[in-house]
């Protein structure tokens, strides 16, 4: 088909304002925040189930790649067209269908973002707790589709196990609904889960039942330093096996907290090696209670520890910890954070051990890299900042990330925790998955023969 | 692009944490709608993007409010690289036809309105007996002299109590010029060679556009005063009384977030009335949407903006008051549910 009947078979579908084929638009939406390009042809927003069902039915019959997008705002190229074809920018699709609150749920079209729908929810006191940094702007369809997480994922976990069904248009424009609303089923393949964290490879997701939990009455924080980032992996190691369950364990090494204090000089975090910003929420009694544990677990090994004095002081707190992966880039106007080998996962028994590599890394290239992440689950964010116009710089720090991944994978960790694998780690997963990635290829060889949903990612 | 234009579009990590508080975004829905979406294109330009419709669209939609500056996590000033890029591109002929005409009319007749009338007619009979120097000089602005003569007026009238004077002939600022892209020289030299003559050591506007215009983009380090902050200092002097009312205010963006005159306007606010606070106020202030050439090239959108920060007026306020003319010349348009006023005007209420 010529690309001028697409055009205006697509502009039957939406309508002619929701199709955009101009060099801006194509422009804009050639990339996310990783440094995977690759340029679509036309950039489709959707409003229906229907209209999404319709344009993929199209693509499929004539081979054309679609790209499903919500905010992107992922770091590995989940949503850039790295093979051309057609973007679906699914973020006007952003309505609550339906609340259910005596069932502890919610059903969402997939471009709403994180914090509207936790707004809405906030005066009936239920929550959706996976709380990524993101979240003022994060589409729930894409961190649905990349089984995203974030701060407070030690405690809820991922957003896995707030997925109840999903409804989700395939490869040939097919319907299909998975899961139930009932709290448990066990009938037939997770097909549920089998959507969650895909990526977009194996379907559109138009709609999401959602399960919710109760916003919890009381929350602290606490602030431990110690004297390096080492120090800090025993302790949560410490912490964790004491039997508390903070709702947040956040790893923050010296150049972070001086980006941080950079970002919101009046907050004044104090200056060490390392902090862990813990975090505890509950009733008031567990909460009183896990922050003395956490004190003693942390007693031993910490320099100082304090606790945000305040609402308003955990509040800023929290909001300066969440837009960090980005704030690293004022510690030095000639540098910009680049996003690349930044979302490791290790066993925490391997976290000390996984640090001092990341040490050993930074030495050896000579690239000053900065560690945050959630260390509660394993999870580490390290940060590089280069001069974006120096070509020594970029080669040294596509080596240093390559180390990384495979220095994870060597001790029993993954290239992604939570921010997934698009393009930019779809090498690696022959080396962490094994086996598994032929069985990878073959569902989604089954699911989308002509290989039209997201191309290139996902290294199926 | 030199290496220190290239580095600031750069130094946007493309987080998207701006789509939350772009209110152009919020209308359009496009990405090249949304800062993150403008810095791409920007870059896009850098690399050879042709520049068509799309691309004006999505460079000139900016309002230059600069709240996605105020959040930008990586420290990127989106605004300044708005401004730079349409600078660019107006150095090499390419402008829409509303860039054009703007900067044809303020350049050829002296404010972009297009008005060939009496600038200073608002100031009716007291033009003769004014000194012609003086430590202050009232700069009234295009909009204030031509659209809101009595208002400007008013203010005048209060001023002069102080002993402030204006100028001879005063012409447009610069502001529409320099956030279109076009090059505002001639007609700075000109406002400053007057101020100068009238010795003053301050400047004095009602107006947020020339106010940050005067004060960051005029040569050398002009002593610049809103009105409001000339007066919140002076309240002891001005014999206010109380009103029965309850007024929210809104923040001119270029007063309020691009040069932090938050306090001035609520202390006069609160001298003579309960204020309310609108939903987003002060640093987070939504625009009212006519800013960046955004009212004069795309009107249509600049009202929607307009309507969307009208949403965020508390329930049971008698009215909403602003301190810049042309905020206050697109609330209006939105259709607002209580009046919208001038601060001048609230105070003058306030010495009946």
């Amino acid at each position: 088909m010529q690309k001028s009947d697409l055009l205006n078979n697509l502009q039957k579908i939406v309508g002619e304002e929701y199709v955009s084929a101009s060099s801006a638009e194509l422009y804009c939406y050639s990339c996310d925040a990783s440094q995977i390009r690759g340029m679509p042809d036309f950039v489709v927003r959707p409003a229906s189930t229907e209209q999404v069902s319709k344009i993929v039915s199209l693509a499929n019959d004539n081979e054309i790649p679609v790209t499903a997008r919500g905010a992107g705002t992922g770091l590995a190229g989940g949503a850039v067209p790295v093979e051309g074809g057609i973007v679906l920018d699914m973020s006007s699709m952003n309505r609550i269908l339906e609340t259910d609150l005596d069932n502890l749920q919610v059903t969402i079209e997939p471009g709403i973002v994180q914090e509207k729908l936790n707004q809405a929810l906030e005066p009936s006191g239920l929550f959706f707790p996976p709380d990524p940094g993101s979240s003022a702007m994060c589409t729930l369809g894409g961190l649905i589709a990349n089984n995203g997480s974030g701060m407070r994922s030690v405690k809820y976990g991922t957003t896995r196990n707030y997925v109840l069904g999903l409804e989700v248009v395939l490869a040939d424009g097919t319907v299909i609904n998975t899961g139930s609303k009932a709290s448990k089923s066990v009938a037939g393949y997770s097909l549920t889960d089998l959507f969650v964290g895909s990526e977009g490879t194996l379907g559109i997701i138009t709609k999401a039942t959602l399960r919710l939990r109760a916003l919890p009455k009381e929350r602290s924080v606490l602030l431990a330093s110690f004297d390096d980032p080492e120090l800090a992996g025993q302790a949560v190691v410490k912490v964790l096996s004491s039997g508390i369950v903070p709702s947040a364990c956040e790893i923050l090494d010296r150049n972070i907290i001086e980006a941080i204090n950079t970002y919101d000089p009046h907050i004044g975090l104090p200056e060490a090696g390392a902090i862990l910003m813990f975090e505890v929420d509950g009733t008031e009694n567990t909460v009183r209670e896990g922050i003395e544990m956490i004190k003693d677990a942390c007693s031993t090994l910490a320099t100082s520890i304090r606790a945000a004095s305040d609402k308003k002081e955990r509040d800023e707190i929290w909001a300066a910890r969440r837009l960090v992966g980005a704030a690293v880039s004022r510690l030095d106007p000639l540098r910009t954070r680049v996003y690349v080998g930044e979302d490791i996962g290790v066993p925490i028994k391997e976290l000390p051990g996984m640090l001092h590599k990341v040490r050993e890394i930074s030495d050896e290239f000579k690239l000053p890299i900065m560690t945050y992440g959630h260390i509660g689950d394993g999870n580490l964010h390290t940060g590089m900042c280069i001069d974006v116009l120096s070509d020594e710089e970029w080669e040294k720090l596509n080596k240093a990330a390559d180390k990384i991944h495979r220095t994870a994978i060597g001790i029993g960790g993954t290239v992604t925790a939570e921010h997934g694998v698009g393009s930019a780690r779809a090498d690696y997963l022959g080396l962490e998955l094994g086996k598994a990635l032929d069985v990878m290829v073959l569902i989604k060889n089954a699911l989308d023969p002509k290989g039209i949903l997201n191309p290139g990612k996902m290294g199926v | 692009m030199n290496d220190e234009d290239m580095r600031s579009i750069l130094k946007c990590v493309r987080c998207g944490t701006c789509r939350s508080v772009c209110p152009v975004f919020d209308v359009k829905g496009w990405e090249s709608s949304s800062s993150r979406g403008r810095m791409l294109v920007a870059h896009g330009i850098s690399q050879g993007l042709e520049v068509d419709k799309g691309v004006f669209d999505s460079i000139n939609t900016c309002t230059t409010c600069g709240l996605c500056e105020e959040i930008c996590p990586s420290g990127a000033s989106p605004v300044k690289v708005i401004e730079n890029i349409r600078h660019q591109l107006v150095l090499q002929g390419k402008m829409t036809d509303a860039q054009k005409l703007l900067r044809t009319e303020a350049l050829e007749k002296g404010n972009p309105l297009g008005e060939s009338r009496d600038r200073m007619a608002w100031l009716g009979d007291s033009r003769n007996d004014l000194p012609e120097r003086s430590e202050y000089v009232f700069f009234a602005g295009c909009l204030a002299s031509y659209r809101y003569p009595e208002i400007t007026k008013k203010t005048f009238d209060i001023l002069r109590k102080f002993g402030v004077t204006v100028l001879e002939d005063e012409v447009c600022c610069g502001s529409p010029l320099l956030r279109t892209g076009s090059d505002p020289s001639e007609l700075i030299s000109k406002n400053l060679e007057q101020i100068k003559k009238t010795g003053a050591h301050t400047v004095i506007t009602g107006c947020a556009g020339c106010y940050t215009t005067l004060k960051n983009d005029f040569p050398g380090e002009l002593n610049v005063l809103h009105v409001t902050e000339f007066l919140a200092d002076r309240l002891a002097e001005m014999d206010l009384k109380k009103l029965d009312l309850k007024v929210t205010y809104h923040d001119p963006c270029h007063l309020g977030r691009c040069n932090g005159v938050f306090d001035a306007p609520r202390q006069l606010i609160k001298a003579v009335c309960y204020l309310e606070e609108m939903k987003s106020n002060r640093e987070k202030s939504k625009c009212c949407g006519a800013g960046g050439g955004v009212l004069k090239g795309y009107p249509e959108l600049s009202l929607e903006l307009s309507k969307n920060r009208l949403e965020e007026i508390p329930g049971d306020v008698d009215y909403l008051v602003t301190a810049c003319p042309l905020c206050l010349t697109n609330l209006k348009r939105g259709g607002p549910r209580v009046d919208v006023l001038d601060i001048i005007d609230l105070l003058e209420m306030a010495m009946e």
